[in-house]
């Protein structure tokens, strides 16, 4: 990755992709992730893909994304650890398959800048009937939450784990903050976003960096910024006793999720251990929850764990019948222990090192993944390079994934149900 | 081996018949880390009333079987599963049953052969028992049942319930809980020895390879040998052109209503490249008349109608094709009526030139990005060839599509008494 800096707040960087025939432009902005801040935040994008001072209107905007062979501008708001990013997603093919020799990438650059530095406002203000629109399309994403179940025990159970903690905050905020705001007041949040964040932009495929890197100095010459804030994030403490919350639901499947503390973060020299085991446990078809709750018991379709690097916290997840609740409870909390006990086999541990590094490996073709690889290195401010990473985790030993095993804690049980409690 | 090459996209792809029967197709692709393979038979969930080449009467076998089948495909005969050989070689498996197909895929960074072998291997080797036929029965069950609360899964499904009386296409792919407890370890076999005949399918191969070596892998891995000499028939029943309903809507526990508004192609029962021409005028028109730059978006978005996940897409196959336009909404039949007057309004004023060209351009785009991914490449260019379609020569339909074909397309497509909306409303 070549990295050039733009000014003290705006980063320029370059992978180069050149056997993909699409070039990706993202563009993450850093805040710190406060209930405060965090529906501002999640609102502030939706307002600004309604339109722009060049392109004032949804129409405009993909009219001219579809002049561009159908280029995408896709944003939202992600959580990394304690912060709340606000992204820019674009894509477009590359140049070089551009069919009359158009300066794509460039184009969708400055649509980007248009988008997210030109906003469509009056009187030092937002425009009204969008932001209230907006405001209800962000209001119907947070309600939709719900719809997914799986997802949505998976997100329950991790509220459950960091409760009075920062990470416990929904991406999108909450609904009674998101009504107050007014026009007037986002656009003030918005001028504070721009000018005092953190801000990434990565190209990913081909492109001639010297040139972009001109085009973002050019536009962002005029603007004015002052010192950003950089959130580090903490990491979630172990509990005395594990907490159990069930939700009723009108549903037909019942989804179980189990919360741990670990106490290893991605920036600890331990961390690749603590994937591998990870790995054993529950991630993928060779795990002892695929193998025993699924494959051995029939108790679910899909079984698995997984960790949040930031956090350091894991988390499984399963769907089951309602009455078999506690069969699956006591299946996963007896694979666990088998972990930490060091019941692993040689298979298992291998396995588990190669189905990783393979995942790592094809993340090479995958431009999006290369950028968020990238940002969560720039946000823990450790090695952003992914070859290392791979030697690491190649490097773990039976003994060094027992070690780390020990600290996997339960913490939290999560239990979506049926409205009749299971009862059958 | 022969070689079909695209000049746009720089990319080719070498094809072999082998003498078994087997479409052999492989894909060099300089520089990728990842690298793939598919192996799919033609057969998928509507395929349960055949006649065995050699045979003379029909079977009919449960609804869910093909999909069943996929599932325990994975046990070996030493009571091992499969999985296992390919974690050895970092291969990450996975196979899925669609309406038209079933395959069988890998994906590695290292010991591409290793694991192509393993693929050859325990496709062409089926080992069922009463048993494992049982266990299975368990975990498709939590399957089933995970779909139940899916509904996203629910509307679409209850559209083509709509859409179709009779075409085994409205049937869940899994079948249901009843259906799949007729299956026994006899009926598998049955089905297996028919559509698992090499003459019945397709092996894809790609990433950064040399082809030659590929191929002898392949060829030295294919344990049967007997083609069929005749095709497989399989039985579908009519399906008239008129709906089987214009509404259908279910609760389930949503934050807001969930809709699917369907369109019926009536013009069906062919493959090649004039299915080609049509899915991509068809394209065309979905990017004209529901894409974010259509004043239809603005206007259903504006008056706050639908919220931005609004998608439509065309699915074609030989024997059905249909329109599909999908989003939430407090008000589905609101969005319904406006869409069908808004269809009305272009069928008065005329559909515009300057917005088919420029639907033009982003369904090319579309066309070159579909490269990106070799994963989603071998998948598409699969789906294709089960058509009789050659992806690669996709440049030569699209070239020759005018605004006269498109117009043509609109008023045979667009009726509104081929149209239907399934809705999933909260509880």
């Amino acid at each position: 990755m070549e990295t050039v800096k733009i000014n003290n707040n705006i980063s320029l960087h370059y992978i180069e992709m050149k056997k993909l025939k699409t070039t990706v432009a993202g563009m993450y902005i850093r805040r710190r992730l406060c209930r405060e801040d965090a529906s501002k935040n999640a609102l502030i994008p939706y307002v600004l893909k309604s339109g722009c001072m060049r392109y004032p209107k949804i129409q405009d905007i993909n009219a001219q994304l579809d002049e561009l062979y159908g280029a995408k501008m896709s944003t939202g708001v992600i959580k990394n650890g304690d912060n709340q990013v606000i992204f820019f997603d674009c894509e477009t093919i590359s140049d070089k398959y551009a069919p009359n020799g158009e300066k794509l990438i460039s184009g969708l650059l400055d649509m980007l800048f248009c988008v997210a530095f030109e906003p469509l406002c009056e009187n030092d203000s937002f425009k009204n009937d969008i932001v209230e629109r907006e405001k209800n399309t962000v209001k119907e994403k947070i309600q939709a939450l719900i719809d997914d179940k799986r997802s949505y025990a998976q997100l329950r159970c991790t509220q459950e784990v960091c409760e009075g903690d920062a990470f416990a905050i929904s991406k999108f905020g909450e609904i009674e903050d998101l009504e107050k705001i007014s026009a007037t007041e986002l656009y003030e949040h918005y001028k504070k976003m721009i000018t005092s964040s953190q801000i990434d932009i990565f190209i990913s495929g081909e492109a001639n960096i010297d040139e972009l890197s001109m085009q973002v100095k050019k536009y962002t010459d005029s603007m004015e910024f002052s010192e950003c804030e950089r959130t580090e994030s903490a990491k979630i403490k172990p509990c005395n006793e594990v907490k159990k919350v069930t939700e009723k639901m009108d549903v037909t499947q019942g989804k179980l999720s189990i919360g741990f503390t670990t106490e290893l973060t991605a920036d600890d020299d331990r961390y690749p251990a603590l994937v591998v085991a990870n790995s054993i446990f529950g991630a993928g078809t060779h795990s002892k929850l695929f193998m025993n709750v699924r494959e051995k018991l029939s108790l679910a379709y899909y079984a698995s764990s997984m960790l949040n690097k930031h956090k350091g916290i894991m988390s499984i997840n399963a769907g089951i019948e309602f009455k078999n609740f506690q069969k699956a409870y006591d299946e996963v909390i007896l694979q666990l222990n088998e972990l930490k006990n060091g019941n692993i086999t040689d298979d298992e541990l291998n396995f588990s090192i190669t189905t990783i590094t393979n995942t790592l490996k094809s993340h090479y073709d995958d431009q999006r993944y290369m950028q968020l690889y990238a940002l969560d290195g720039l946000y823990l401010g450790i090695d952003t390079d992914l070859e290392n990473y791979i030697d690491r985790i190649m490097k773990v030993t039976k003994e060094d994934v027992i070690e780390v095993s020990k600290y996997i804690k339960e913490n939290t049980v999560y239990f979506l149900t049926g409205t009749n409690g299971g009862e059958e | 081996m022969e070689c079909i090459k695209n000049e746009h996209t720089n990319e080719k792809i070498y094809y072999k018949k082998h003498k078994s029967g087997l479409n052999i197709y492989i894909m060099p692709r300089k520089g990728y880390t990842n690298s793939y393979a598919i192996f799919g038979t033609k057969y998928g969930s509507v395929d349960s009333e055949f006649r065995v080449p050699g045979e003379d009467k029909i079977t009919k076998v449960p609804d869910g079987i093909a999909h069943f089948l996929e599932h325990k495909m994975f046990d070996q005969p030493d009571g091992t599963n499969v999985f296992d050989s390919f974690s050895r070689f970092g291969g990450n498996a996975n196979a899925f049953t669609s309406f038209n197909m079933t395959a069988y895929l890998f994906s590695a960074t290292g010991h591409f052969e290793e694991n192509l072998k393993v693929l050859m291997d325990y496709v062409q080797k089926p080992h069922f028992t009463k048993e494992s036929v049982e266990k299975e029965q368990g975990i498709i069950e939590q399957e089933i049942n995970m779909y139940d609360d899916n509904a996203d899964w629910r509307v679409f499904f209850n559209l083509l319930g709509c859409l179709y009386k009779n075409n085994p296409v409205k049937l869940d792919i899994a079948g249901t809980v009843e259906s799949i407890s007729k299956i026994d370890d006899e009926l598998l076999y049955k089905c297996y020895n028919t559509f698992y005949n090499l003459s019945n399918m397709t092996i894809f191969a790609t990433g950064d390879f040399d082809a030659e070596k590929i191929l002898s892998i392949i060829e030295g891995g294919i344990i049967k040998n007997n083609p069929f000499d005749e095709e497989i028939e399989r039985v579908y029943p009519e399906e008239p052109k008129e709906i089987a309903s214009p509404y259908k809507e279910v609760s389930l526990s949503v934050a807001m209503p969930k809709f699917m508004i369907g369109f019926k192609d009536t013009d069906t029962g062919y493959g090649g490249e004039k299915l080609l021409k049509k899915a991509i005028e068809t394209e065309i028109l979905l990017q004209m008349i529901f894409a974010k730059s259509s004043p239809l978006y603005e206007k259903l978005y504006g008056d706050g109608l639908i919220s931005p996940d609004f998608y439509s897409e065309y699915s074609s196959q030989i024997d059905y094709s249909y329109t599909a336009i999908e989003g939430q909404s407090a008000n589905p039949k609101a969005v319904y009526e406006t869409i069908i007057d808004y269809l009305d309004e272009l069928r008065e004023n005329g559909l515009d030139k300057a917005v088919f060209e420029r639907a033009k351009k982003v369904i090319w785009g579309n066309y070159v990005r579909s490269y990106n991914d070799i994963e989603d490449f071998a998948h598409k260019f699969l789906t294709e060839i089960f058509k009789d379609i050659n992806y690669l020569n996709y440049y030569d339909t699209y070239k020759n599509i005018s605004f006269d074909d498109v117009k043509r397309r609109f008023t045979e497509h667009f009726d509104k008494q081929y149209s239907a909306l399934s809705v999933v409303n909260p509880v």
